[in-house]
């Protein structure tokens, strides 16, 4: 726990120093290491600071977290491009022990005109800790001044961050790719994109987008669209490049080292990819007969058209990395075997299993009870060969509330059934699908029944004749603060059907996994692993993705694959392992978790909205729904992002 | 006959004590030009959309702390808005200090010398070299570059980042050929490539330069340009094509040493093409004809008269269609004439000479 001697945050002053007191953070909990060994002496942030040590080197910390804003600073404005340059090479004159009592004053009121007068949140945040440094403790500048000799330099991990970027599995750059496609710069956007995450195409239609959640243009209107956005310069450049159909260039593989990846899921593309990146040869092997794992064989087409990725694919696979399909690990292949031919093996493997409702007959297999995994997988497979045969019948009951229900439920629509309900034990506004989703499927015609819950599958002779339900009440709030359904007694009542389509969870299938091979499960049925490194309980064999974290998206899919690569690489090149600089940083605020300040702008722009096809004419078809916005649209969209950049700086002992 | 109606939402709001009924959607800037409130500038130009980038324009509006760029704020019902303060002024005052720390205030070689939109700011914040003394900071020497089009000549130094290049050549030019690019001080304006191996998409029309406030883009047509003062400016209509764009010729001591427009005139409201902008160089060429001249029997050329030239021009093709009929004659007409005198041409090769071959140079 560090113990705060002196700080400030959004002008609550913290003073240990046995002068005053306040009541906020003391101390922050679970704050104490930036790694472990090495303490973490002060904090500069957005809207303040904090000394944790009573030697923390003051003068030299604000000269390095100013030459931090300057590098970060994008030039577009004068305060912050040319003020942060002088009031970095002011704090290094002080630093070095030849600045004047004069300069003291000239950081002050230059700071406040950067604060004041700059465009974005980088120039309005980048002198607030400064400021309040030369408040709270100013006999530390005045020393470096009288002492006429060089101060006390420390040691300094910075970096610049966002909301979004904070919030963002992968910690995409997003004002930065924003403000590329503000200035029609597509290529350079999209390369921004690649530096994180090599399936901008993918991301840019379904991804969950933790970051438009936190966004601060929320605040004054409405949040950016971060994700149609990403579509938008994907699919400029791609229609751009694949016009020219020039390939990728080959990378070649300098390391020397090879990597085995099992399963090509979001997960194990996006490690793929940047292990590639970094000069390693790399092997995937697919179960299944084509690229993307949930992405393609969850999603459906009307929600992500397949040739999205394999075009993206088609990059991957050009730059090197070598497929290798139709080839199952615990079948065709054994852990022991990849071990020896390969420098580093990682288990990406999926949650494709489906977690029983727990409804009475759910066992019995009869015909018409399908498990809403295995209904998309053999739709996405088969569907657009025309070989796809579904459920016989024409009512059909979905269960559950979560988006694959959703995905159920439309696709069943467009396959021409007469009538498709959900059912979901609590209400609307409980329901973990996208509100998107939920909107999409009932323009759709899909009925819900809500507070209903399932409790026994009645078949006769083996086929499914409809599905006994219980209505609910809602309780008192559980762990999560949902509130807890409670069943209403007596209330049982039958729904004809024909195909009942459970689709509440996934799990992993581990049988791959023999006893003693050191590789550990939790009782969540996820392969337990290293949360620094991602590493497996065994040597050299790694794992992520929903197998590690239990069924999630996309984003934490490709978060894992980015992080994990980078262990990996560590591991091959026999280096110590460790999880990015950055994402410590990131973990480290996260338990910081500061208070936000609001935002201080003027602002009213409504984001643009996407084009839809109208509901009517959509439901015959799988053909993708949403279109992309166009130019202008996308140019005035990413010139409402604030740039809420902020610099976050960590003194530490070594 | 078709009304006007003014559907356009009003909105209402103070300016340093003044009432402005603003038309919705209307920058502060505008709302303070219409009742003659005047706030200083420098990247803002008339003919683009707001850029926001110098910050000179802040003004305070009630309610909201932080100072707001008034060239790009939305003016709302109910604002209550100043223009003028001690804080705004120290604020501008600050921003210039920091533009020209950049710039090198070398004035007097300048042939911007007078006709500086930095200079005049810079003046009326009565900012002098010594001034910022204490501001001056390292400048980094930037390596020469070539900017999008050999034409053009791009000093960094002097650039005062307002970003109107960009703009002007993404919204009139319609091409974004350039883009201002970081880090820090160090930033500039670079060639906007698609990707690392296109080649620029610049077409070299100098609008760039034409909206650039100082003189960071120069057309590397040749030197010996004059200063402001001495450069008499002729308002002429530019003979290269039929759009008959209007432009003055900058001339020092009866030579022609550029070309620039007025924003206010013409059709084309101060925009140009390259050859508008920088084809002048033929006016004093040696080689330029400015007399007919006739082919002697040695084959020679010599001066002669209009009436001479035409009437023998005349007698050939007479000669011609009578010999080898009309059709061996054609005519190919300039792109520098007009639509009516491209149409009287046509008329004159179809009728009077009885001949279909008739074409443009435009086609080719
Ligand atoms: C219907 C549905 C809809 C979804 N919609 C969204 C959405 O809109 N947005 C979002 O962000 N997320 C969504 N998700 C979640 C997202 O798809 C997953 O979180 C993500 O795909 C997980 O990536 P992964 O790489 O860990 O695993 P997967 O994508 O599951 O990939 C694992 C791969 O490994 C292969 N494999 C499995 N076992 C073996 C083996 N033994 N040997 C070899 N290969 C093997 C599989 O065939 C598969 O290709 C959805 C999920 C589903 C099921
Ligand atoms: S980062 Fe923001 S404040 Fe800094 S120069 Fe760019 S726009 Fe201005
Ligand atoms: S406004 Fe831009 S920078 Fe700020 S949170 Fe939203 S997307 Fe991120
Ligand atoms: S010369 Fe014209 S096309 Fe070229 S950069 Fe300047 S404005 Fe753009
Ligand atoms: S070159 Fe001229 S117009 Fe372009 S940013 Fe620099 S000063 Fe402005
Ligand atoms: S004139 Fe408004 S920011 Fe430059």
């Amino acid at each position: 726990m560090a113990k705060v001697i002196l700080g400030s945050w959004r002008d609550d002053v913290t003073d240990n120093r046995g002068l005053k007191k306040s009541a906020i953070p003391e101390a922050f909990k679970g704050l104490k290491e930036f790694e472990s060994g090495n303490d973490i002496l002060a904090f500069m942030g957005w809207d303040g600071f904090f000394l944790f040590d009573r030697d923390a080197p003051v003068v030299d910390m604000a000269r390095a977290y100013v030459e931090k804003a300057q590098e970060e600073s994008c030039g577009y404005c004068t305060p912050c491009r040319v003020g942060t340059k002088v009031v970095a090479e002011k704090l290094a004159a002080l630093a070095d022990g030849h600045g004047r009592r004069e300069d003291i004053d000239a950081i002050r009121s230059m700071a406040a005109v950067i604060r004041d007068a700059s465009m974005c949140e980088l120039g309005h945040t980048s002198m607030t800790a400064l400021l309040k440094m030369m408040e709270l403790a100013p006999e530390a500048f005045e020393e470096a001044v009288a002492g006429r000799a060089p101060v006390k330099r420390g040691n300094y991990r910075a970096m610049a961050t966002a909301p979004c970027i904070e919030a963002c599995p992968a910690h995409l750059d997003i004002p930065e790719y924003v403000d590329a496609i503000r200035s029609g710069n597509y290529y350079e956007s999209l390369a921004i994109i690649g530096r994180k995450n090599p399936l901008a195409g993918v991301c840019g239609r379904v991804c969950v987008r933790p970051c438009e959640f936190v966004c601060r243009r929320e605040e004054l209107d409405e949040a950016i669209s971060i994700k149609h956005l990403k579509r938008f310069v994907n699919d400029q450049i791609v229609s751009y490049v694949s016009a020219r159909s020039k390939p990728l260039e080959e990378i070649p593989s300098a390391s020397g080292k090879k990597a085995a990846i099992i399963g090509a899921g979001p997960c194990g593309l996006t490690a793929a990819f940047y292990l590639k990146r970094k000069g390693h040869e790399v092997h995937i092997f697919e179960d299944l007969r084509e690229p993307g794992g949930m992405s393609a064989v969850g999603i459906p087409d009307y929600r992500l058209p397949r040739d999205v990725i394999s075009s993206e694919v088609r990059r991957i696979s050009e730059i090197g990395v070598k497929f290798h399909y139709g080839k199952r690990l615990g079948r065709d292949l054994s852990l022991s075997q990849l071990e020896t031919e390969y420098d580093s093996v990682l288990i990406s493997v999926g949650a494709h299993g489906s977690k029983s409702v727990g409804m009475e007959g759910e066992d019995a297999n009869s015909e018409g009870y399908v498990a809403g995994v295995t209904f998309l997988r053999d739709l996405n497979l088969l569907h657009h060969i025309g070989e796809f045969k579904p459920p016989e019948g024409t009512r059909v009951v979905v269960v559950g509330g979560g988006n694959v229900a959703m995905d159920c439920a439309r696709s069943a629509v467009r396959l021409g059934y007469s009538k498709v309900s959900v059912v979901y034990r609590r209400t609307q506004k409980e329901m973990p699908a996208d509100h998107e989703e939920i909107e999409g499927a009932m323009e759709e015609g899909v009925e819900f029944l809500f507070l209903t819950h399932p409790v026994r599958i009645d078949a006769e002779a083996g086929k499914v004749k409809g599905i006994t339900c219980v209505k609910m009440d809602l309780g008192e709030p559980d762990a999560s603060g949902r509130r807890r359904p409670v069943e209403v007694k007596g209330s049982d009542f039958f729904i004809e059907c024909d195909i009942v389509i459970p689709a509440i969870g996934q799990s992993s299938d581990f049988s791959f996994l023999s006893d003693g091979s050191g590789i550990e499960t939790t009782k969540w049925g996820t392969i337990a692993v290293d949360d620094n490194t991602m590493m497996t309980g065994r040597d050299r064999v790694f794992a992520g993705g929903d197998c590690v974290s239990g069924p999630a998206a996309l984003i934490d899919a490709m978060g894992h694959g980015l992080r994990v690569a980078h262990c990996m690489d560590q591991r091959m090149r026999g280096e110590k392992m460790s999880m990015p600089e950055a994402e410590r940083m990131f973990r480290l605020l996260k338990t910081m978790s500061l208070p936000q300040a609001p935002v201080n702008r003027l602002g009213n722009k409504a984001r643009c909205r996407l084009e839809m096809r109208p509901a009517r004419e959509r439901t015959s078809d799988f053909v993708e729904i949403e279109r992309g916005l166009k130019p202008d649209e996308a140019i005035r969209e990413a010139e409402r992002c604030l740039r809420c950049y902020r610099i976050a700086l960590f003194a530490t002992e070594e | 006959m078709t009304t006007i109606i003014e559907t356009k939402k009003k909105v209402r709001l103070e300016i340093d004590g003044k009432t402005v009924l603003a038309p919705e959607g209307a920058t502060i800037l505008e709302a303070a030009r219409a009742v003659g409130v005047r706030i200083p500038t420098l990247c803002y130009h008339e003919a683009l959309s707001p850029i926001g980038s110098c910050r000179v324009c802040v003004v305070e509006v009630e309610g909201v702390d932080r100072p707001a760029t008034a060239c790009n704020t939305q003016a709302l019902d109910g604002m209550r808005v100043a223009t003028r303060s001690e804080r705004l002024f120290n604020l501008r005052r600050e921003v210039i200090r920091m533009i020209l720390a950049h710039h090198p205030l070398n004035c007097s070689p300048c042939p911007k010398n007078g006709d500086c939109e930095l200079q005049d700011i810079a003046y009326e914040y009565d900012l002098a070299p010594n001034d910022f003394g204490s501001y001056s900071i390292k400048t980094e020497e930037y390596p020469w570059k070539e900017f999008s089009t050999p034409i053009l000549d791009y000093h960094p130094r002097r650039c005062v980042l307002c970003g109107r290049c960009v703009k002007v050549c993404k919204e009139i030019r319609g091409l974004g050929a350039i883009t201002m690019a970081g880090p820090g001080a160090l930033a500039s304006i670079q060639p906007a490539l698609a990707d690392p191996e296109s080649p620029s998409r610049c077409v070299s029309c100098g609008e760039c330069m034409r909206v650039c406030p100082v003189n960071a883009i120069e057309e590397r047509m040749g030197g010996g340009k004059g200063k402001p003062w001495e450069t008499e400016k002729t308002a002429t209509t530019c003979a290269y094509c039929g759009v008959g764009c209007s432009l003055e010729l900058n001339v020092v001591n009866g030579k022609v040493v550029g070309v620039t427009t007025d924003d206010a005139t013409g059709v084309n409201k101060g925009r140009l093409c390259s050859k508008g902008r920088f084809g002048y160089a033929f006016i004093h060429s040696g080689e330029r004809l400015s007399k007919p001249l006739i082919r002697n029997e040695k084959g020679e050329l010599e001066e002669t008269t209009w009436t001479k030239a035409l009437t023998r021009v005349a007698r050939e093709f007479r000669r011609s269609i009578a010999e080898h009929g009309p059709d061996s004659i054609a005519g190919l007409s300039s792109a520098r004439c007009t639509n009516e005198e491209n149409y009287l041409f046509q008329r004159f090769i179809r009728q009077a000479i009885g001949s279909n071959n008739v074409d443009h140079c435009a086609r080719l």
